[in-house]
């Protein structure tokens, strides 16, 4: 699938990490033509591209921008490196191998807002990509791409990196601006909304690190071409990232609306030896999961999720194989949810904490029938009623991994062991 | 003005109201914990959830503004469900303590899962513990397992008293209140976080565990502390008051009152108070009387020397039907118009601290100014130590302070005030320095003021009228039926008791006192 490469066209070379590799490669040439257009122009191309956030809700980037007040406020633009979803690590990649991309992405967005000051907001594990974005920043303002009126234009754009905590909360964009502004890392009540009232109560537009890097391409060739990719409501490429029991894990560049089981079989390689593939997770841990025949119809692209009662949120597919137990999986997820609640609100603080308990009293064998169905009562009744997507993100798994596989939950609850693996939770992890 | 529909009826509010404020004029009841309308809105409590027509989601009242021809509905199964689990998730953690907590009786957890519960709990897992009995500070304790974290507190702290003491700490089911480090929440305001918080997390280290609040009957009526005249709700039964909390009133106190009005209510009960009178002559011990004797006897003395050796000092902790009675007597019987002003704390008298709290620690300067003012009195204090100096004035009558606290010179005063050779000294609480006074004394014990009724006009002219809440000493007297006694007028009717039966033979009397022990049985109602 070589010719679908748009971003990681040159992630192969490591040279493509510096200024000079960047710029061998193509790279700050679309820069002066962006800096030469009018800002509403680029935000109509992009509008016209039909590029939605990449960062998992998938809202249409033009229109997002559009919503901006028509004032002389100061406003920022801030790219979302948080990446916290479990199983994504494509932005990872992309601040690695290619941080200029970014970086011009960002100043001919920056450029389109009208905004003067850019913030990365990297997750702090991320020592590396930190390293290599800040070599880059160092590298892109010593050439003029970033500081004072930028290549003669009379364009100024001041980026700098502010390492994240930790918090999964912190990927939320209201969150995100909350961290940033110095507070704990809770989800912020909308409306406002962050493009009316964001960091510092300024208009701010928040935006993943692959949707502000496609930017660049897009202003390139032109919405046309990046139309060709993908469909009518999904067009241009997305990077998956692929993990779970295949022979070739990581990312991938496809188009979207491509089909799910290709990218499994074909692109990964397909399962490891001796393993049947038994569910896909298509969009990290907060999507809800595939089972096998689902997963034979499913495409990558948000109507065809969508269709499926999942979705494609970030672009993390975790292949589950058939040696694995479900409801140990689920044990993992709602962990991770009850652990990364913000606690703000009542439904999401306290659900995550109830539905995290009783997977754990299936597991440890204490559960009861009833419980099963209790997950489900309690799930539905977290959806939807919060501030921000994290209860229906903690809600959905359990909501499908209880209904598509309530048999192994079943036999959990009857035998007090893995219908899969056949022994208990104690044996499992230790 | 947008025009909505709430669950039928058609209610008209002004721009940029939110629904849950229309809700609350419009009179439909609606669950809510987090929101309150003195503080800004966190969205946290999840519970004022309403159905708008064209949202298949619910959505929280309090922040969504009401929008031209918005159809809202609360009243709907899906309402009510969302509403019943919200509960639920609060409640799943809760301990079940209320018999030993003090919010119980009126805990909004427990009226609101009166009202919307979902009866059969599921939950069946171990609860989350927390910490218990935290010290917060000088006034407030915190049960942090009862807390359901809906952040009015440290909104309170952020917004209104801007102090910042608290903070929730840690994430998820695990979060808690507290206070920063090395930090108490010790500010004048302090008090309010434990009336605004809808369940027993916050508890007065002064109420807590002193009364069943369904052993308390509530009255309304004004601070006497300081001269803004905060409107207050104060409560008590029969073994006196035991708390004070504010009741709204946008003109004066919005909805808080400060930590030192919290305390009025402490020199009104029994145990501080004067509860006869005392009367005694130069060299002679201290004789207990009857109020109404000893205000009579002082009379007579009074008027047998009308004129100019008489002298008045007033404090302004009465209230304007009271200082109109006794100076009109003083004019108009006594013909003295030797009146003079006891003015505490003169140099704070204008201090402000920006949200309640005032330096003029008394509730009706400004009436008693506008009733001298009437009766174009205007004598400086220096005359009155001239004429005590010079013996031209022999007798003074003071209305003293209800609240002594406030009045840093008392004791300094009183000894210069019983230079006159006849004291007549009204009060209401009892106090030291007016025990060893040698001399002419006559000592009346004063009602305090929730044992009448009247007028305190506040520092920005604001006239409060108030009822009388009840009576703590039989024996005191107002300082109108004072001023009656010492003219020389009768209080009251001439006594009839020899028409009826004494009171202890009285058949219905038994059955009297029984529904006084169980009077909380006749004012909760059923649930």
């Amino acid at each position: 699938m070589a010719e679908s490469k748009v971003l990681t066209e040159f992630y192969h070379l490591p040279e493509y990490q510096s200024l000079v590799g960047y710029k061998a490669n193509g790279g700050y040439e679309t820069l002066p033509k962006a800096l030469k257009m009018q800002p509403q122009a680029i935000i109509d191309e992009v509008k016209a591209s039909g590029l939605r956030g990449r960062g998992g809700a998938g809202f249409p980037t033009g229109m997002k921008w559009g919503f901006l007040p028509k004032n002389n406020e100061p406003r920022y633009l801030l790219c979302n490196a948080d990446e916290g979803e479990p199983g994504t690590f494509k932005d990872r990649m992309m601040m690695e191998r290619a941080p200029h991309q970014l970086i011009e992405g960002m100043i001919i967005s920056g450029f389109a807002v009208g905004s003067n000051k850019g913030y990365i907001y990297v997750r702090g594990e991320y020592v590396f990509p930190i390293r290599c974005l800040e070599k880059a920043i160092k590298e892109a303002y010593d050439a003029g791409f970033l500081g004072k009126n930028i290549l003669g234009s009379g364009f100024d754009f001041e980026l700098d990196i502010y390492r994240g905590a930790g918090a999964y909360i912190c990927g939320e964009e209201t969150g995100m601006i909350s961290s940033l502004e110095g507070l704990k890392g809770q989800p912020k009540l909308k409306p406002p909304f962050p493009a009316v009232q964001g960091y510092l109560r300024k208009p701010t537009i928040v935006n993943n690190v692959e949707t502000l890097a496609a930017v660049t391409y897009i202003i390139r060739d032109g919405a046309q071409v990046y139309r060709k990719f993908g469909t009518e409501k999904s067009a241009g490429t997305k990077l998956f990232s692929v993990s779970g029991n295949v022979v070739k894990p990581g990312n991938y560049e496809v188009p979207l609306a491509y089909p799910l089981i290709d990218l499994i079989m074909k692109e990964c390689g397909g399962m490891k030896p001796g393993r049947k593939l038994k569910a896909v997770i298509p969009g990290g841990s907060s999507a809800p999961v595939l089972n096998a025949e689902e997963v034979g119809k499913a495409n990558l692209d948000y109507e065809s999720l969508a269709g499926l009662g999942s979705m494609l949120g970030s672009g993390a597919v975790i292949v589950i194989d058939d040696s694995q137990c479900m409801v140990d999986m689920l044990g993992v997820l709602t962990h991770f949810y009850h652990h990364e609640s913000c606690g703000q609100c009542t439904p999401c603080r306290e659900g995550t904490g109830w539905l995290n308990k009783i997977v754990h009293s299936i597991l440890e064998g204490r559960g009861r029938l009833q419980d099963i169905d209790l997950l489900i009562k309690v799930a539905d009744n977290m959806k939807g009623k919060t501030i921000c997507a994290l209860s229906d993100a903690a809600a959905l798994p359990v909501l499908s991994f209880v209904t598509k596989f309530r048999d192994e939950f079943e036999f959990y609850v009857r035998e007090g062991r893995s219908k899969v693996k056949g022994t208990t939770y104690a044996e499992m992890h230790h | 003005m947008p025009k909505c529909t709430i669950n039928g009826k058609e209610v008209e509010v002004k721009e940029g109201t939110s629904i849950i404020e229309a809700m609350q004029t419009s009179g439909d009841r609606i669950a809510h914990y987090c929101w309150h309308p003195g503080l800004s809105v966190a969205g946290v409590c999840r519970l004022c959830m309403v159905e708008i027509e064209g949202n298949p989601r619910v959505q929280i009242a309090c922040n969504t503004m009401v929008t031209e021809g918005m159809k809202i509905n609360n009243t709907s199964e899906k309402v009510r469900d969302a509403v019943k689990w919200g509960l639920d998730f609060h409640l799943i953690n809760h301990p079940l303590d209320c018999p030993i907590c003090d919010q119980a009786g009126e805990c909004g957890l427990q009226d609101q899962y009166m009202e919307y519960g979902k009866y059969d709990p599921e939950m069946a897992e171990p609860k989350v513990k927390k910490h218990k009995v935290l010290d917060l500070g000088p006034t407030v304790v915190l049960d942090s397992e009862r807390c359901i974290l809906c952040s009015r507190c440290v909104r309170f702290t952020e917004e209104v008293s801007k102090t910042n003491e608290l903070g929730i700490f840690n994430r998820g089911d695990h979060s808690e209140i507290g206070c920063s480090e090395g930090v108490q929440l010790d500010n004048k305001y302090s008090l309010n976080t434990v009336d605004i918080c809808p369940v027993g997390a916050l508890t007065s280290k002064d109420f807590r565990f002193r009364q069943r609040v369904w052993y308390l009957k509530d009255a309304d009526t004004v601070c006497n502390g300081c001269s803004t005249g905060c409107n207050v709700k104060v409560y008590y039964n029969k073994e006196g008051f035991f708390r004070v909390k504010p009741v709204y009133n946008e003109k004066v106190n919005g909805h808080w009152m400060c930590d030192e009005g919290r305390d009025v209510y402490k020199f009104v009960n029994r145990e501080k108070r004067l509860l006869k009178a005392l009367v005694r002559s130069s060299g002679s011990a201290w004789t207990e009387m009857t109020a109404g004797a000893a205000a009579k006897s002082a009379g007579e003395k009074l008027r047998s020397q009308a004129g100019d050796s008489l002298a008045l000092v007033l404090t302004a902790q009465y209230t304007v039907e009271e200082f109109e009675a006794i100076i009109s007597t003083f004019v108009n019987e006594f013909k003295s118009k030797k009146i003079f002003f006891w003015v505490n704390n003169k140099e704070t008298f204008d201090s402000f601290d920006g949200l309640l709290l005032r330096g003029d620690k008394n509730p009706n300067t400004k009436g008693l100014l506008k009733v001298l003012e009437r009766y174009s009195i205007t004598a400086p204090w220096s005359d009155l130590s001239a004429g005590l100096a010079n013996g031209s004035i022999k007798t003074v009558v003071v209305a003293a302070p209800e609240n002594t606290s406030v009045f840093p010179d008392y004791t300094e005063k009183v000894k210069e005030l019983s230079k006159a050779s006849q004291v007549i000294w009204i009060q209401s609480t009892q106090h030291e320095a007016l025990m060893g006074l040698n001399g002419n004394i006559h000592l009346i014990p004063a009602k305090s003021f929730v044992e009448k009724d009247g007028t305190f006009v506040n520092f920005s002219g604001l006239e409060q009228k108030f009822k009388k809440v009840t009576t703590v000493v039989s024996e005191a007297l107002t300082l109108t039926e004072v001023a009656l006694l010492l003219a020389g007028k009768n209080l009251m009717m001439p006594n009839q008791t020899e028409l009826l039966a004494p009171a202890a033979q009285r058949p219905d009397q038994v059955a009297l006192e029984a529904r006084k022990k169980n009077e909380f049985v006749f004012k909760r109602g059923s649930l």
